[in-house]
């Protein structure tokens, strides 16, 4: 029996791309070796959220409880159990995954558990069965590459959502938004943590604005920012809860290995052309070789879970004969930090790279009524428009829920839309999202409440 | 609610036509099938019916402004209908034209049917509505940006082809069209400049596209076969000189082809193979019982082809008559679409310009058509003498699909029969 499609991982990118091929009527199966749902699902996006909101909870309980009219709260007997947080964690991911597996046979795509190896154009095996298909989608997703030396005191991201003891002092490794996620997680649970990363600034994709708001909120919460340290290697360097890193003595009990992700490059009879350790993809995922294509983290283009699944969608109407543009300047990059930081589209110094002209439009949420009200007022909407047309060019926000507001962004670049239209935009009052609309009036001529 | 009521295509793929006399004034009641407006085209001149009742709300364009196929018309205001009743019947009225086009599925059926655009009545009392002077186009569906570069680049954006979803112009889309259009001036002005001396550049008429897209679709539709003969017709010019001063005197002019026509219409009651077109959707065969021959005319503009209708039933007289004034009706322009529509066989007579045989193309979907070449005295064999014949050349082309060789030849020999001894054309 031949299929249509083999999918090679089960996380947002493979498993929705498997979802759309069986309801386009695609003979699909798809292989895991571990659990369905990947990364995203079992170790990353959900029980990390799960875990953050247990955080922030804690925090609003210690901080803001008194202030909010809340007696009876004892400071000293309020306490953070990691363990109960991970349950929960556990209790949602499984419900979540039951649901993916649920979706896949509802739509006939066959689950077959095993390592995926590649052994010819058109053929992939799988624990001593050699399966045929017309196209080979690989999404096996990435890792965080090994930082040698005790592995009792080094922790790989998707093993730390288990029981476990959380000592006082954390060293979180890493540059991206899974490094500064933890931090600001270990940091909101009482921990002493330090983040060290390998170049000159936080989250290299984001706007240098949002990474220097982002640096200091990190200084108001004391969590400590090494730049310039690539940690690969603590063998001999780990003493008395103490790292000796070029010279520097970090105190750290444990360390978090949240260095920047690579593709996980699955084994192959063909030669997949691969560069910097990505299966290097066009413009519409395919691979060096015709019927292959690669989605979601593996290709390098991003980590983000729904810019894989976009991909997965794409690569399949793509094999139905349905053309459309991949543009993942339009999707989102959310950051799940306290507050929380979203952006899309251009960044600032892409915009001066291209040579656009273009307006900042920029309001706070200082001013926003619903933002006072709940005690969060730290953050900003930030347009950046054309200046001739007023096109929106690019979004960041930085506000409790950010990360939710930037799909009005979206659905505006989307439609190619000006600042007069989000400024036409009636936002209901009192909401935290009117800082958009007063953002959009500051981009045609005047904010209202500035 | 209001109507708005586009210029329809009215039946020859024509795209513009230029309006040369409301018949009409805004405020006026109207019943449906009024007549509204005269437009000229470059093949006809038109009354355009009205497709609803209702009061004339607006006007748009002048009289001797050119209109696209497509672009309003006029606005009707329909009383007594609002909101979703007036959706709904105009819906229901789709759906009606649709049927009845689909029941007509001859030439030149007056398509209603197609991207009229309802207006929900609201603030917009029509009182207000001055007659517009830009027409209102079909509804283009675009994003802002792209609304905005159209606008400061001076792009009519209904011009332009969206690539986004659902087919929205997208701000891509306004810069490649400003590309090219940048790019085929340039090149038009070029060429202009190099060729000036040696070709001479003008555009193609509306006429001139027609027959190339019809003479097209005959050759890619039809599997062309030709029948060459002679007919010697001494008896017929003697009749015809006979009673040509009579004819005359009634300023008719007496042509050979006014026999031809009546010979043709007769033959073809004996073989309906040649005055029939081929289904090949509903994979049928279409034989008509109506005999309407089409007469290829030669016009300043280009080709032209008049009908007789139901010239089995009309004798030479009237036939000479009919031609005579469809010639001239060709000729000043003044022929209307009814003149040319639901032909069933054709002839061209083109000896009397000169040339003996030619391979026609048949006038698709017809089966059939008849080319008279040049009436000239030649020596003939007549009861094993040589003599002086007149002797008429005769070319048949037909669609193999529908007629074999044994009919066409069979067919020619009764045409040729008729003419030789045109008194059994009175038999018949």
């Amino acid at each position: 029996m031949k299929y249509d499609i083999i999918i090679i991982g089960s996380g947002p990118a493979g498993y929705v791309a498997a979802i759309r091929a069986g309801q386009v009527g695609l003979r699909t199966a798809i292989i895991e070796k571990e659990n369905i749902g990947g990364m995203c699902l079992n170790w990353g996006c959900i029980p990390s959220k799960s875990m953050i909101e247990s955080a922030k909870l804690y925090n609003k309980i210690l901080k803001d409880a008194a202030k909010f009219g809340i007696d009876g709260i004892d400071k000293k007997a309020i306490s953070f159990n990691y363990n109960t947080a991970v349950k929960r964690a556990k209790s949602i991911v499984k419900r979540l995954t039951k649901g993916v597996e649920g979706l896949l046979i509802k739509n006939g795509v066959e689950i077959i558990k095993g390592e995926a190896k590649i052994t010819s154009k058109n053929t992939v095996s799988v624990e001593n069965r050699s399966l045929e298909a017309e196209n080979i989608i690989i999404a096996t997703g990435s890792y965080s590459p090994e930082i040698k030396g005790d592995k009792s005191i080094i922790i790989d991201v998707n093993t730390l959502f288990e029981e476990r003891e959380i000592p006082e002092n954390i060293l979180v490794v890493g540059s991206d938004s899974v490094a500064v996620e933890l931090s600001q997680f270990f940091s909101l649970i009482g921990k002493n943590v330090t983040l060290a990363t390998k170049g000159e600034r936080l989250m290299p994709l984001a706007d240098e604005y949002l990474a220097d708001y982002l640096k200091g909120i990190f200084k108001k919460s004391k969590i400590e920012i090494l730049y310039n340290y690539d940690i690969q290697d603590v063998n001999d360097k780990f003493k008395n809860n103490l790292i000796d890193i070029n010279g520097k003595e970090i105190k750290a009990d444990i360390i978090i290995n949240a260095r920047d992700r690579v593709g996980i490059i699955p084994k192959s009879d063909v030669k997949i052309e691969i560069e910097n350790n990505f299966i290097i993809t066009d413009e519409n995922c395919k691979t060096s070789i015709d019927n292959i294509y690669a989605i979601g983290d593996v290709n390098g283009k991003s980590h983000f879970a729904h810019i894989a699944s976009a991909e997965g969608l794409h690569v399949i109407n793509k094999i139905k004969g349905i053309n459309s543009k991949l543009d993942i300047k339009k999707y989102p990059l959310n950051m799940y930090s306290v507050p929380e930081i979203a952006q899309i589209g251009l960044t600032e110094k892409e915009i001066k790279e291209q040579k656009i002209e273009y307006k900042i439009s920029e309001f706070p949420l200082s001013a926003n009524g619903k933002a006072m009200t709940e005690g969060n007022s730290d953050g900003f909407v930030r347009i950046l428009s054309e200046e001739k047309f007023g096109e929106v060019l690019g979004v960041q926000i930085v506000a409790p829920n950010a990360t939710d507001m930037i799909a009005e962004a979206s659905a505006f670049m989307q439609l190619e839309s000006t600042v007069y239209d989000v400024a036409k935009t009636v936002h209901a009052h009192p909401t935290v999202s009117e800082i958009f609309m007063e953002a959009g009036f500051e981009g045609v001529d005047g904010a209202i409440h500035k | 609610m209001k109507y708005i009521f586009n210029f329809p295509d009215i039946g020859e793929g024509l795209e513009e036509g230029t309006i040369i006399e409301w018949l009409i004034k805004k405020g006026q009641k109207i019943e449906v099938g009024d007549l509204l407006v005269t437009m000229e085209t470059d093949k006809v001149v038109a009354e355009i019916p009205a497709p609803r009742s209702g009061v004339i709300s607006a006007l748009y364009g002048k009289e001797g402004e050119t209109i696209h196929v497509g672009d309003a018309l006029v606005e009707i205001e329909i009383e007594g209908l609002s909101g979703e009743d007036a959706i709904e019947t105009v819906m229901n009225d789709k759906i009606q034209e649709q049927i009845k086009e689909e029941g007509a599925g001859v030439v030149g059926t007056l398509e209603v049917a197609g991207n009229n655009m309802i207006m929900s009545g609201s603030d917009e009392g029509f009182d207000e509505t001055e007659s517009a002077d830009k027409p209102v186009k079909r509804k283009i569906i675009s994003t802002p940006v792209a609304r905005a570069m159209a606008k400061n680049f001076g792009i009519d954006i209904n011009l332009v082809k969206g690539n986004g979803p659902a087919g929205r112009v997208m701000k891509e889309d306004i810069l490649n069209f400003s590309k090219q259009k940048t790019k085929s001036s340039i090149k038009q002005e070029s060429a202009k400049d190099e060729t000036n001396q040696l070709v001479e550049i003008e555009p193609l008429t509306q006429i001139r596209k027609t027959i190339a897209k019809n003479m097209i679709a005959s050759k890619h539709n039809a599997a062309h076969m030709s029948v060459f003969d002679e007919v010697e017709i001494s008896e017929l010019d003697r009749i015809r000189k006979k009673y040509k001063q009579k004819f005359e005197d009634k300023n008719i002019k007496l042509t050979y082809l006014a026999f031809v026509v009546k010979a043709v219409a007769i033959a073809l009651k004996k073989y309906k193979s040649l005055n029939s077109e081929m289904d090949t959707v509903n994979d049928n065969m279409i034989y008509k019982k109506y005999y309407n021959i089409g007469i290829a005319v030669d016009t300043e503009k280009g080709l032209m082809v008049p009908v007789i209708k139901n010239a089995d039933k009309l004798g030479i007289a009237e036939i000479a008559e009919k031609i005579q004034e469809l010639s001239e009706k060709g000729r000043t322009g003044k022929i209307t679409l009814d003149d040319m529509r639901d032909g069933t066989f054709t002839i061209t007579s083109y000896g009397s310009i000169g040339g003996k045989f030619a391979v026609p193309v048949i006038n698709f979907p017809q089966a059939g058509i008849l080319g008279v070449g040049k009436v000239t005295k030649q020596p003939i064999v007549k009861d094993d003498k040589l003599d002086i014949g007149l002797v008429m050349p005769l070319s048949i082309s037909v669609d193999h699909r529908i007629v074999d060789g044994g009919d066409v030849t069979r067919f020619l020999n009764t045409v040729m029969e008729y003419l030789n001894e045109p008194v059994s054309l009175l038999v018949e």
